[in-house]
Protein backbone atom coordinates (compact mmCIF):
# COMPACT_ATOMS: atom_id res chain seq x y z
CA UNK A 1 0.00 0.00 0.00
CA UNK A 2 2.89 2.37 0.81
CA UNK A 3 4.51 1.62 -2.54
CA UNK A 4 1.20 2.36 -4.32
CA UNK A 5 0.71 5.72 -2.60
CA UNK A 6 4.28 6.97 -3.03
CA UNK A 7 6.09 5.09 -5.76
CA UNK A 8 9.69 6.36 -5.69
CA UNK A 9 10.33 5.37 -9.30
CA UNK A 10 7.36 7.22 -10.70
CA UNK A 11 8.49 10.18 -12.78
CA UNK A 12 10.56 11.20 -15.76
CA UNK A 13 14.20 10.38 -16.39
CA UNK A 14 15.93 13.33 -18.09
CA UNK A 15 18.88 11.39 -19.47
CA UNK A 16 17.09 8.21 -20.52
CA UNK A 17 18.44 6.47 -23.61
CA UNK A 18 15.84 3.72 -23.86
CA UNK A 19 12.11 4.08 -23.44
CA UNK A 20 8.87 2.54 -24.51
CA UNK A 21 5.29 2.34 -23.42
CA UNK A 22 2.98 -0.58 -23.12
CA UNK A 23 -0.76 -0.57 -22.79
CA UNK A 24 -3.28 -3.15 -21.80
CA UNK A 25 -6.19 -2.90 -24.22
CA UNK A 26 -8.42 -4.86 -21.87
CA UNK A 27 -8.36 -2.24 -19.15
CA UNK A 28 -6.91 0.95 -20.58
CA UNK A 29 -3.75 0.89 -18.45
CA UNK A 30 -0.81 2.62 -20.08
CA UNK A 31 2.71 2.47 -18.60
CA UNK A 32 5.77 4.24 -20.01
CA UNK A 33 9.19 3.08 -18.90
CA UNK A 34 12.42 5.06 -19.25
CA UNK A 35 15.84 3.48 -18.79
CA UNK A 36 19.34 4.87 -18.64
CA UNK A 37 21.72 2.26 -19.98
CA UNK A 38 25.54 2.48 -19.76
CA UNK A 39 28.00 -0.19 -20.89
CA UNK A 40 25.28 -2.80 -21.09
CA UNK A 41 24.01 -2.17 -17.57
CA UNK A 42 20.82 -0.42 -16.43
CA UNK A 43 21.94 2.60 -14.36
CA UNK A 44 18.56 4.13 -13.61
CA UNK A 45 14.88 3.58 -14.36
CA UNK A 46 11.62 5.46 -14.03
CA UNK A 47 8.01 4.91 -15.07
CA UNK A 48 4.91 7.01 -15.57
CA UNK A 49 1.43 6.63 -16.95
CA UNK A 50 -2.10 5.89 -16.00
CA UNK A 51 -2.48 2.60 -14.26
CA UNK A 52 -4.07 0.65 -11.46
CA UNK A 53 -2.52 -0.32 -8.16
CA UNK A 54 -1.22 -3.67 -9.34
CA UNK A 55 0.53 -2.09 -12.36
CA UNK A 56 2.07 0.65 -10.22
CA UNK A 57 3.36 -1.66 -7.51
CA UNK A 58 4.71 -4.10 -10.06
CA UNK A 59 6.44 -1.28 -12.02
CA UNK A 60 8.07 -0.01 -8.85
CA UNK A 61 9.34 -3.40 -7.71
CA UNK A 62 10.51 -4.38 -11.19
CA UNK A 63 12.41 -1.15 -11.84
CA UNK A 64 14.05 -1.31 -8.42
CA UNK A 65 15.16 -4.83 -9.17
CA UNK A 66 16.60 -4.15 -12.59
CA UNK A 67 18.85 -1.20 -11.73
CA UNK A 68 22.38 -2.58 -11.76
CA UNK A 69 21.44 -5.59 -13.91
CA UNK A 70 22.96 -6.29 -17.33
CA UNK A 71 20.73 -6.16 -20.40
CA UNK A 72 21.01 -9.94 -20.72
CA UNK A 73 19.74 -10.31 -17.17
CA UNK A 74 16.88 -7.90 -17.81
CA UNK A 75 15.83 -9.79 -20.92
CA UNK A 76 15.80 -13.06 -19.04
CA UNK A 77 13.38 -11.93 -16.29
CA UNK A 78 10.36 -14.16 -16.67
CA UNK A 79 6.77 -13.31 -15.82
CA UNK A 80 6.91 -16.04 -13.19
CA UNK A 81 9.98 -14.45 -11.59
CA UNK A 82 8.24 -11.06 -11.45
CA UNK A 83 5.06 -12.53 -9.95
CA UNK A 84 7.22 -14.31 -7.37
CA UNK A 85 8.92 -11.00 -6.45
CA UNK A 86 5.54 -9.27 -6.16
CA UNK A 87 4.19 -11.94 -3.86
CA UNK A 88 0.61 -10.68 -4.33
CA UNK A 89 -2.34 -13.00 -4.44
CA UNK A 90 -3.47 -12.10 -7.96
CA UNK A 91 -6.45 -13.34 -9.89
CA UNK A 92 -5.91 -14.36 -13.52
CA UNK A 93 -7.34 -11.12 -14.86
CA UNK A 94 -4.85 -9.05 -12.86
CA UNK A 95 -1.75 -10.95 -13.98
CA UNK A 96 -1.86 -8.82 -17.14
CA UNK A 97 -1.71 -5.68 -14.96
CA UNK A 98 1.24 -7.09 -13.02
CA UNK A 99 3.29 -7.97 -16.08
CA UNK A 100 2.56 -4.82 -18.11
CA UNK A 101 5.76 -3.07 -17.02
CA UNK A 102 7.88 -6.14 -17.74
CA UNK A 103 6.76 -6.11 -21.37
CA UNK A 104 7.57 -2.39 -21.58
CA UNK A 105 11.05 -2.86 -20.06
CA UNK A 106 11.95 -5.76 -22.33
CA UNK A 107 10.68 -3.93 -25.42
CA UNK A 108 12.77 -0.90 -24.43
CA UNK A 109 15.89 -3.05 -24.11
CA UNK A 110 15.28 -4.77 -27.44
CA UNK A 111 14.72 -1.42 -29.15
CA UNK A 112 17.89 -0.05 -27.53
CA UNK A 113 19.95 -2.98 -28.81
CA UNK A 114 18.58 -2.58 -32.32
CA UNK A 115 19.57 1.10 -32.46
CA UNK B 1 -42.39 -8.05 -9.99
CA UNK B 2 -41.60 -10.68 -7.39
CA UNK B 3 -37.80 -10.47 -7.16
CA UNK B 4 -37.52 -13.23 -4.55
CA UNK B 5 -39.43 -15.62 -6.78
CA UNK B 6 -37.35 -14.63 -9.83
CA UNK B 7 -34.09 -15.14 -7.92
CA UNK B 8 -35.05 -18.76 -7.17
CA UNK B 9 -34.93 -19.48 -10.91
CA UNK B 10 -31.23 -18.52 -11.06
CA UNK B 11 -29.12 -21.16 -9.28
CA UNK B 12 -25.89 -19.15 -9.71
CA UNK B 13 -27.26 -16.30 -7.56
CA UNK B 14 -27.01 -18.60 -4.55
CA UNK B 15 -23.24 -18.83 -4.95
CA UNK B 16 -20.67 -17.53 -2.51
CA UNK B 17 -17.70 -15.45 -3.57
CA UNK B 18 -15.23 -16.21 -0.80
CA UNK B 19 -17.37 -15.82 2.31
CA UNK B 20 -19.77 -13.32 0.72
CA UNK B 21 -23.02 -13.77 -1.14
CA UNK B 22 -22.65 -13.00 -4.82
CA UNK B 23 -23.98 -9.57 -5.83
CA UNK B 24 -24.08 -9.75 -9.61
CA UNK B 25 -23.96 -6.28 -11.19
CA UNK B 26 -22.26 -7.08 -14.49
CA UNK B 27 -25.38 -7.65 -16.56
CA UNK B 28 -24.34 -5.37 -19.40
CA UNK B 29 -21.50 -7.81 -20.08
CA UNK B 30 -23.70 -10.86 -19.76
CA UNK B 31 -26.72 -11.91 -17.73
CA UNK B 32 -27.19 -15.06 -15.68
CA UNK B 33 -29.42 -17.86 -16.96
CA UNK B 34 -32.62 -19.14 -15.38
CA UNK B 35 -33.35 -22.86 -14.99
CA UNK B 36 -35.99 -22.53 -17.72
CA UNK B 37 -33.25 -21.65 -20.26
CA UNK B 38 -30.75 -24.21 -18.94
CA UNK B 39 -33.47 -26.89 -19.04
CA UNK B 40 -34.53 -25.98 -22.59
CA UNK B 41 -30.95 -26.47 -23.80
CA UNK B 42 -30.59 -29.68 -21.80
CA UNK B 43 -33.87 -31.00 -23.18
CA UNK B 44 -32.77 -30.23 -26.73
CA UNK B 45 -29.49 -32.14 -26.34
CA UNK B 46 -31.02 -35.01 -24.36
CA UNK B 47 -34.11 -35.56 -26.49
CA UNK B 48 -34.01 -33.88 -29.90
CA UNK B 49 -30.45 -33.18 -31.06
CA UNK B 50 -29.85 -33.56 -34.79
CA UNK B 51 -28.61 -31.32 -37.57
CA UNK B 52 -31.39 -29.04 -38.75
CA UNK B 53 -32.84 -28.99 -42.28
CA UNK B 54 -30.67 -31.91 -43.29
CA UNK B 55 -32.38 -35.18 -42.47
CA UNK B 56 -35.61 -36.97 -43.12
CA UNK B 57 -35.41 -38.75 -39.78
CA UNK B 58 -37.55 -37.86 -36.77
CA UNK B 59 -34.86 -36.19 -34.69
CA UNK B 60 -33.84 -33.89 -37.54
CA UNK B 61 -37.44 -32.94 -38.12
CA UNK B 62 -37.97 -32.20 -34.44
CA UNK B 63 -34.77 -30.15 -34.24
CA UNK B 64 -35.70 -28.24 -37.42
CA UNK B 65 -39.16 -27.46 -36.13
CA UNK B 66 -37.78 -26.25 -32.79
CA UNK B 67 -35.21 -24.07 -34.58
CA UNK B 68 -37.87 -22.60 -36.91
CA UNK B 69 -40.16 -21.96 -33.95
CA UNK B 70 -37.34 -20.12 -32.15
CA UNK B 71 -37.12 -17.81 -35.16
CA UNK B 72 -40.86 -17.14 -34.95
CA UNK B 73 -40.56 -16.44 -31.21
CA UNK B 74 -37.80 -13.87 -31.85
CA UNK B 75 -39.74 -12.26 -34.71
CA UNK B 76 -42.84 -11.93 -32.54
CA UNK B 77 -40.81 -10.53 -29.60
CA UNK B 78 -39.45 -7.57 -31.57
CA UNK B 79 -42.57 -7.32 -33.75
CA UNK B 80 -40.91 -8.15 -37.05
CA UNK B 81 -43.47 -8.68 -39.84
CA UNK B 82 -41.98 -11.98 -41.07
CA UNK B 83 -39.87 -14.67 -39.32
CA UNK B 84 -37.64 -14.56 -42.43
CA UNK B 85 -36.51 -11.11 -41.33
CA UNK B 86 -34.61 -12.78 -38.47
CA UNK B 87 -31.07 -13.93 -39.25
CA UNK B 88 -29.48 -15.99 -36.47
CA UNK B 89 -25.84 -15.11 -35.78
CA UNK B 90 -23.29 -15.71 -33.02
CA UNK B 91 -24.14 -12.40 -31.35
CA UNK B 92 -24.42 -8.66 -31.91
CA UNK B 93 -20.87 -8.49 -33.26
CA UNK B 94 -21.54 -11.02 -35.99
CA UNK B 95 -24.91 -9.38 -36.69
CA UNK B 96 -23.30 -5.99 -37.28
CA UNK B 97 -20.53 -7.57 -39.34
CA UNK B 98 -23.22 -9.19 -41.48
CA UNK B 99 -24.94 -5.83 -42.00
CA UNK B 100 -21.56 -4.29 -42.87
CA UNK B 101 -20.32 -6.91 -45.29
CA UNK B 102 -23.61 -8.18 -46.74
CA UNK B 103 -25.20 -4.77 -47.18
CA UNK B 104 -22.50 -2.12 -46.67
CA UNK B 105 -19.82 -3.38 -49.03
CA UNK B 106 -22.07 -4.03 -52.06
CA UNK B 107 -24.17 -0.87 -51.61
CA UNK B 108 -21.79 1.91 -50.58
CA UNK B 109 -19.32 3.78 -52.74
CA UNK B 110 -16.96 6.75 -52.77
CA UNK B 111 -18.81 9.96 -51.91
CA UNK B 112 -21.29 8.17 -49.63
CA UNK B 113 -21.28 8.86 -45.91
CA UNK B 114 -21.92 6.65 -42.90
CA UNK B 115 -23.06 8.61 -39.88
CA UNK B 116 -22.19 7.22 -36.44
CA UNK B 117 -21.97 8.47 -32.85
CA UNK B 118 -18.81 8.77 -30.76
CA UNK B 119 -20.19 6.32 -28.17
CA UNK B 120 -20.60 3.25 -30.35
CA UNK B 121 -19.38 -0.07 -29.03
CA UNK B 122 -16.38 -1.26 -31.07
CA UNK B 123 -18.69 -3.77 -32.77
CA UNK B 124 -20.78 -1.00 -34.37
CA UNK B 125 -17.66 0.98 -35.29
CA UNK B 126 -14.87 -1.24 -36.56
CA UNK B 127 -16.94 -3.13 -39.21
CA UNK B 128 -17.89 0.29 -40.68
CA UNK B 129 -14.24 1.44 -40.59
CA UNK B 130 -13.41 -1.60 -42.73
CA UNK B 131 -16.39 -0.96 -45.04
CA UNK B 132 -15.25 2.67 -45.44
CA UNK B 133 -11.72 1.60 -46.30
CA UNK B 134 -12.85 -0.93 -48.87
CA UNK B 135 -15.62 1.12 -50.54
CA UNK B 136 -14.23 4.66 -50.26
CA UNK B 137 -17.28 5.77 -48.26
CA UNK B 138 -16.58 8.23 -45.46
CA UNK B 139 -17.33 7.95 -41.72
CA UNK B 140 -18.81 10.94 -39.95
CA UNK B 141 -19.38 11.20 -36.19
CA UNK B 142 -22.00 12.90 -34.04
CA UNK B 143 -21.02 13.78 -30.50
CA UNK B 144 -23.19 13.55 -27.43
CA UNK B 145 -23.93 16.52 -25.23
CA UNK B 146 -22.75 16.67 -21.60
CA UNK B 147 -25.63 14.44 -20.48
CA UNK B 148 -24.79 11.76 -23.01
CA UNK B 149 -27.73 12.62 -25.26
CA UNK B 150 -27.38 12.72 -29.03
CA UNK B 151 -27.35 16.35 -30.05
CA UNK B 152 -30.37 16.39 -32.39
CA UNK B 153 -29.52 19.76 -33.92
CA UNK B 154 -26.05 18.52 -34.78
CA UNK B 155 -27.55 15.26 -36.03
CA UNK B 156 -29.97 17.10 -38.28
CA UNK B 157 -27.27 19.25 -39.84
CA UNK B 158 -25.01 16.21 -40.35
CA UNK B 159 -27.77 14.42 -42.26
CA UNK B 160 -26.82 15.53 -45.74
CA UNK B 161 -28.22 13.73 -48.81
CA UNK B 162 -24.98 11.76 -49.27
CA UNK B 163 -25.48 10.04 -45.90
CA UNK B 164 -26.56 6.54 -46.88
CA UNK B 165 -26.52 4.87 -43.48
CA UNK B 166 -26.86 5.87 -39.81
CA UNK B 167 -25.26 3.45 -37.31
CA UNK B 168 -26.29 3.98 -33.72
CA UNK B 169 -26.72 2.16 -30.43
CA UNK B 170 -30.29 2.02 -29.10
CA UNK B 171 -28.68 2.27 -25.65
CA UNK B 172 -25.05 3.09 -24.92
CA UNK B 173 -23.17 0.35 -23.05
CA UNK B 174 -21.04 3.00 -21.30
CA UNK B 175 -23.21 6.11 -20.84
CA UNK B 176 -26.39 4.12 -20.38
CA UNK B 177 -28.24 6.64 -22.55
CA UNK B 178 -31.29 5.41 -24.42
CA UNK B 179 -31.39 7.07 -27.84
CA UNK B 180 -34.56 8.19 -29.57
CA UNK B 181 -34.40 5.68 -32.41
CA UNK B 182 -37.91 6.49 -33.64
CA UNK B 183 -37.02 10.14 -34.24
CA UNK B 184 -33.56 9.34 -35.58
CA UNK B 185 -34.87 6.80 -38.08
CA UNK B 186 -37.56 9.22 -39.23
CA UNK B 187 -34.92 11.89 -39.85
CA UNK B 188 -32.57 9.41 -41.56
CA UNK B 189 -35.31 8.10 -43.85
CA UNK B 190 -36.25 11.66 -44.79
CA UNK B 191 -32.88 12.05 -46.55
CA UNK B 192 -33.01 8.53 -47.98
CA UNK B 193 -30.57 6.97 -45.48
CA UNK B 194 -31.05 3.60 -43.80
CA UNK B 195 -30.55 2.98 -40.11
CA UNK B 196 -28.55 0.16 -38.48
CA UNK B 197 -29.22 -0.13 -34.76
CA UNK B 198 -27.09 -1.89 -32.14
CA UNK B 199 -29.78 -3.07 -29.77
CA UNK B 200 -27.55 -5.18 -27.49
CA UNK B 201 -28.31 -2.99 -24.46
CA UNK B 202 -31.93 -2.25 -25.34
CA UNK B 203 -33.74 -5.50 -26.25
CA UNK B 204 -32.97 -7.09 -22.84
CA UNK B 205 -34.29 -4.08 -20.94
CA UNK B 206 -37.33 -2.57 -22.68
CA UNK B 207 -40.09 -3.35 -25.16
CA UNK B 208 -38.62 -3.08 -28.68
CA UNK B 209 -40.81 -2.85 -31.75
CA UNK B 210 -38.71 -2.73 -34.91
CA UNK B 211 -41.67 -1.61 -37.01
CA UNK B 212 -42.71 1.36 -34.92
CA UNK B 213 -39.05 2.34 -34.39
CA UNK B 214 -38.58 2.26 -38.17
CA UNK B 215 -35.43 0.12 -38.13
CA UNK B 216 -33.81 -1.23 -41.26
CA UNK B 217 -31.18 -3.35 -39.46
CA UNK B 218 -31.38 -4.21 -35.78
CA UNK B 219 -28.80 -6.35 -33.95
CA UNK B 220 -28.80 -7.97 -30.50
CA UNK B 221 -27.37 -10.85 -28.47
CA UNK B 222 -29.04 -13.71 -26.63
CA UNK B 223 -26.63 -13.87 -23.69
CA UNK B 224 -27.42 -10.35 -22.49
CA UNK B 225 -31.10 -11.28 -22.08
CA UNK B 226 -30.95 -14.54 -20.10
CA UNK B 227 -30.17 -16.66 -23.17
CA UNK B 228 -27.02 -18.64 -23.87
CA UNK B 229 -23.77 -17.26 -25.27
CA UNK B 230 -23.14 -17.89 -28.97
CA UNK B 231 -26.55 -16.88 -30.35
CA UNK B 232 -27.59 -13.48 -31.63
CA UNK B 233 -29.95 -11.86 -34.08
CA UNK B 234 -29.81 -9.55 -37.05
CA UNK B 235 -33.23 -8.24 -38.02
CA UNK B 236 -33.32 -7.01 -41.60
CA UNK B 237 -36.40 -5.36 -43.10
CA UNK B 238 -37.63 -7.73 -45.78
CA UNK B 239 -37.51 -5.20 -48.61
CA UNK B 240 -33.75 -4.80 -48.04
CA UNK B 241 -32.87 -8.49 -48.17
CA UNK B 242 -32.62 -8.30 -51.97
CA UNK B 243 -29.85 -5.68 -51.75
CA UNK B 244 -27.73 -7.99 -49.62
CA UNK B 245 -25.19 -10.61 -50.63
CA UNK B 246 -23.98 -13.43 -48.38
CA UNK B 247 -20.67 -12.82 -46.62
CA UNK B 248 -20.11 -16.43 -45.53
CA UNK B 249 -20.35 -19.37 -47.85
CA UNK B 250 -20.71 -23.14 -47.59
CA UNK B 251 -23.33 -25.61 -46.41
CA UNK B 252 -26.93 -24.71 -45.74
CA UNK B 253 -26.97 -21.45 -47.71
CA UNK B 254 -27.11 -22.72 -51.29
CA UNK B 255 -29.76 -23.48 -53.87
CA UNK B 256 -27.57 -25.17 -56.46
CA UNK B 257 -23.83 -25.83 -56.72
CA UNK B 258 -21.63 -26.85 -59.65
CA UNK B 259 -17.86 -27.25 -59.57
CA UNK B 260 -17.32 -23.68 -60.64
CA UNK B 261 -20.39 -21.78 -59.47
CA UNK B 262 -23.21 -21.66 -56.93
CA UNK B 263 -26.53 -19.94 -56.35
CA UNK B 264 -28.03 -19.03 -53.01
CA UNK B 265 -30.99 -20.17 -50.96
CA UNK B 266 -33.62 -17.63 -49.97
CA UNK B 267 -33.11 -15.35 -46.95
CA UNK B 268 -32.54 -15.93 -44.09
CA UNK B 269 -30.84 -19.27 -44.89
CA UNK B 270 -28.47 -17.65 -47.39
CA UNK B 271 -27.01 -15.61 -44.52
CA UNK B 272 -26.64 -18.58 -42.17
CA UNK B 273 -23.89 -20.67 -43.73
CA UNK B 274 -22.95 -23.85 -41.88
CA UNK B 275 -24.64 -25.73 -39.07
CA UNK B 276 -26.46 -23.19 -36.90
CA UNK B 277 -26.45 -23.05 -33.11
CA UNK B 278 -29.86 -24.70 -32.84
CA UNK B 279 -29.57 -25.25 -29.08
CA UNK B 280 -28.62 -21.57 -28.72
CA UNK B 281 -31.67 -20.43 -30.69
CA UNK B 282 -33.92 -22.70 -28.62
CA UNK B 283 -32.32 -21.35 -25.43
CA UNK B 284 -32.89 -17.80 -26.64
CA UNK B 285 -36.55 -18.60 -27.33
CA UNK B 286 -36.86 -19.95 -23.76
CA UNK B 287 -35.31 -16.71 -22.46
CA UNK B 288 -37.80 -14.66 -24.48
CA UNK B 289 -40.67 -16.71 -23.09
CA UNK B 290 -39.33 -16.12 -19.57
CA UNK B 291 -39.05 -12.35 -20.10
CA UNK B 292 -42.43 -12.17 -21.84
CA UNK B 293 -44.09 -13.91 -18.88
CA UNK B 294 -42.77 -11.10 -16.67
CA UNK B 295 -43.59 -8.46 -19.30
CA UNK B 296 -40.99 -6.16 -20.85
CA UNK B 297 -42.87 -3.08 -19.62
CA UNK B 298 -42.48 -4.45 -16.07
CA UNK B 299 -38.77 -5.09 -16.67
CA UNK B 300 -38.34 -1.52 -17.82
CA UNK B 301 -40.31 -0.13 -14.88
CA UNK B 302 -38.17 -2.11 -12.42
CA UNK B 303 -34.94 -0.89 -13.99
CA UNK B 304 -36.02 2.75 -13.99
CA UNK B 305 -36.52 2.43 -10.21
CA UNK B 306 -33.10 0.85 -9.83
CA UNK B 307 -31.46 3.50 -12.06
CA UNK B 308 -32.97 6.29 -9.98
CA UNK B 309 -31.71 4.69 -6.76
CA UNK B 310 -28.28 3.90 -8.19
CA UNK B 311 -27.74 7.45 -9.48
CA UNK B 312 -28.82 8.88 -6.11
CA UNK B 313 -26.58 6.54 -4.12
CA UNK B 314 -23.48 7.00 -6.27
CA UNK B 315 -23.70 10.76 -6.69
CA UNK B 316 -23.98 11.04 -2.88
CA UNK B 317 -20.48 9.55 -2.49
CA UNK B 318 -17.83 12.24 -2.35
CA UNK B 319 -15.23 11.76 -5.06
CA UNK B 320 -17.44 9.65 -7.33
CA UNK B 321 -18.60 10.99 -10.67
CA UNK B 322 -21.10 9.28 -12.91
CA UNK B 323 -21.42 9.28 -16.70
CA UNK B 324 -24.57 9.71 -18.73
CA UNK B 325 -28.02 11.12 -18.02
CA UNK B 326 -29.29 11.79 -14.50
CA UNK B 327 -32.88 11.19 -15.60
CA UNK B 328 -33.58 7.46 -14.99
CA UNK B 329 -36.16 7.46 -17.82
CA UNK B 330 -33.31 8.13 -20.25
CA UNK B 331 -31.19 5.27 -18.98
CA UNK B 332 -30.94 1.56 -19.69
CA UNK B 333 -29.94 -0.74 -16.81
CA UNK B 334 -26.46 0.54 -16.07
CA UNK B 335 -24.45 3.31 -14.45
CA UNK B 336 -20.75 3.92 -15.20
CA UNK B 337 -18.73 5.90 -12.70
CA UNK B 338 -15.20 6.83 -11.72
CA UNK B 339 -13.02 8.39 -9.08
CA UNK B 340 -10.28 10.83 -9.96
CA UNK B 341 -8.09 9.32 -7.27
CA UNK B 342 -8.63 5.58 -7.47
CA UNK B 343 -8.28 3.51 -10.63
CA UNK B 344 -11.40 1.69 -11.83
CA UNK B 345 -9.64 -1.68 -11.64
CA UNK B 346 -8.78 -1.18 -8.01
CA UNK B 347 -12.36 -0.22 -7.14
CA UNK B 348 -13.54 -3.36 -8.94
CA UNK B 349 -11.01 -5.48 -7.03
CA UNK B 350 -12.16 -4.15 -3.66
CA UNK B 351 -15.79 -4.71 -4.67
CA UNK B 352 -14.97 -8.28 -5.69
CA UNK B 353 -13.52 -8.89 -2.24
CA UNK B 354 -17.05 -8.22 -0.95
CA UNK B 355 -18.60 -10.54 -3.54
CA UNK B 356 -19.77 -7.71 -5.83
CA UNK B 357 -19.24 -8.31 -9.55
CA UNK B 358 -18.88 -5.17 -11.70
CA UNK B 359 -16.96 -4.42 -14.86
CA UNK B 360 -14.01 -2.04 -15.03
CA UNK B 361 -12.19 -0.85 -18.11
CA UNK B 362 -13.18 0.96 -21.30
CA UNK B 363 -16.07 -1.42 -22.02
CA UNK B 364 -15.16 -1.79 -25.71
CA UNK B 365 -15.58 1.96 -26.25
CA UNK B 366 -12.00 3.22 -26.40
CA UNK B 367 -12.68 6.37 -28.48
CA UNK B 368 -15.36 7.55 -26.02
CA UNK B 369 -13.08 7.04 -23.02
CA UNK B 370 -10.28 8.92 -24.81
CA UNK B 371 -12.64 11.78 -25.50
CA UNK B 372 -13.80 11.85 -21.87
CA UNK B 373 -10.15 11.78 -20.79
CA UNK B 374 -10.73 8.67 -18.71
CA UNK B 375 -8.50 5.59 -18.96
CA UNK B 376 -11.18 3.39 -17.46
CA UNK B 377 -14.50 3.50 -15.64
CA UNK B 378 -16.42 1.16 -13.34
CA UNK B 379 -19.77 -0.03 -14.65
CA UNK B 380 -22.51 -1.44 -12.44
CA UNK B 381 -25.39 -2.94 -14.39
CA UNK B 382 -28.56 -4.53 -13.08
CA UNK B 383 -31.34 -6.77 -14.21
CA UNK B 384 -34.59 -8.42 -13.18
CA UNK B 385 -33.02 -10.27 -10.23
CA UNK B 386 -31.33 -7.19 -8.65
CA UNK B 387 -32.94 -5.05 -5.99
CA UNK B 388 -32.20 -2.01 -3.83
CA UNK B 389 -30.14 -4.04 -1.35
CA UNK B 390 -27.65 -4.89 -4.13
CA UNK B 391 -27.20 -1.17 -4.78
CA UNK B 392 -26.74 -0.49 -1.06
CA UNK B 393 -23.98 -3.11 -0.97
CA UNK B 394 -22.36 -1.55 -4.03
CA UNK B 395 -22.39 1.93 -2.49
CA UNK B 396 -20.85 0.60 0.73
CA UNK B 397 -18.18 -1.25 -1.28
CA UNK B 398 -17.30 1.86 -3.27
CA UNK B 399 -16.94 3.88 -0.06
CA UNK B 400 -14.69 1.18 1.36
CA UNK B 401 -12.53 1.22 -1.78
CA UNK B 402 -12.14 5.00 -1.69
CA UNK B 403 -11.26 4.92 2.00
CA UNK B 404 -8.66 2.19 1.48
CA UNK B 405 -7.02 3.53 -1.65
CA UNK B 406 -7.18 7.32 -1.73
Amino acid sequence: MDIYKNPARRGELGDANASTSQSNPMCGDDISVQLKIENGVVKDAKFHGSACMVSIVSSEILLDYLVGKTLEEVKSISKEKLLEMLNLNLTTSRIGCATLALGAVQNAVTAYEEK
Amino acid sequence: MDIEKIRKDFPILGRKIGLNDLVYLDNTATTQKPLQVIDAIKDYYMEHNANVHRGIHTLSEEASEMYDNARKTVAHFINAVYPEEIIFTRGTTESLNTAAFSWGVPNLKKGDKILLTNFEHHSNLIPWQIVAKSTGAELKFIKTDEHGDVDMTEFKSALTPNVKLVCIAHASNVLGTVTDIKEISKMAHAVGALICVDGAQAVPHMPVNVQSLGCDFYAFSGHKMLGPMGIGVLYVKKSLMGQMVPSQFGGGMIKEVSLTDASWAEAPEKFEAGTPDAAGAIGLAAAIEYLSAIGMDKVREHEIKLSKYMVEKLTAIEGIKILGPLDPEKRTGLVSFYSEKVHAHDIASVLNSSGIAVRSGHHCAMPLHKELGLPATVRASYYIYNDFSDIDKLAEGVKKALKMLS
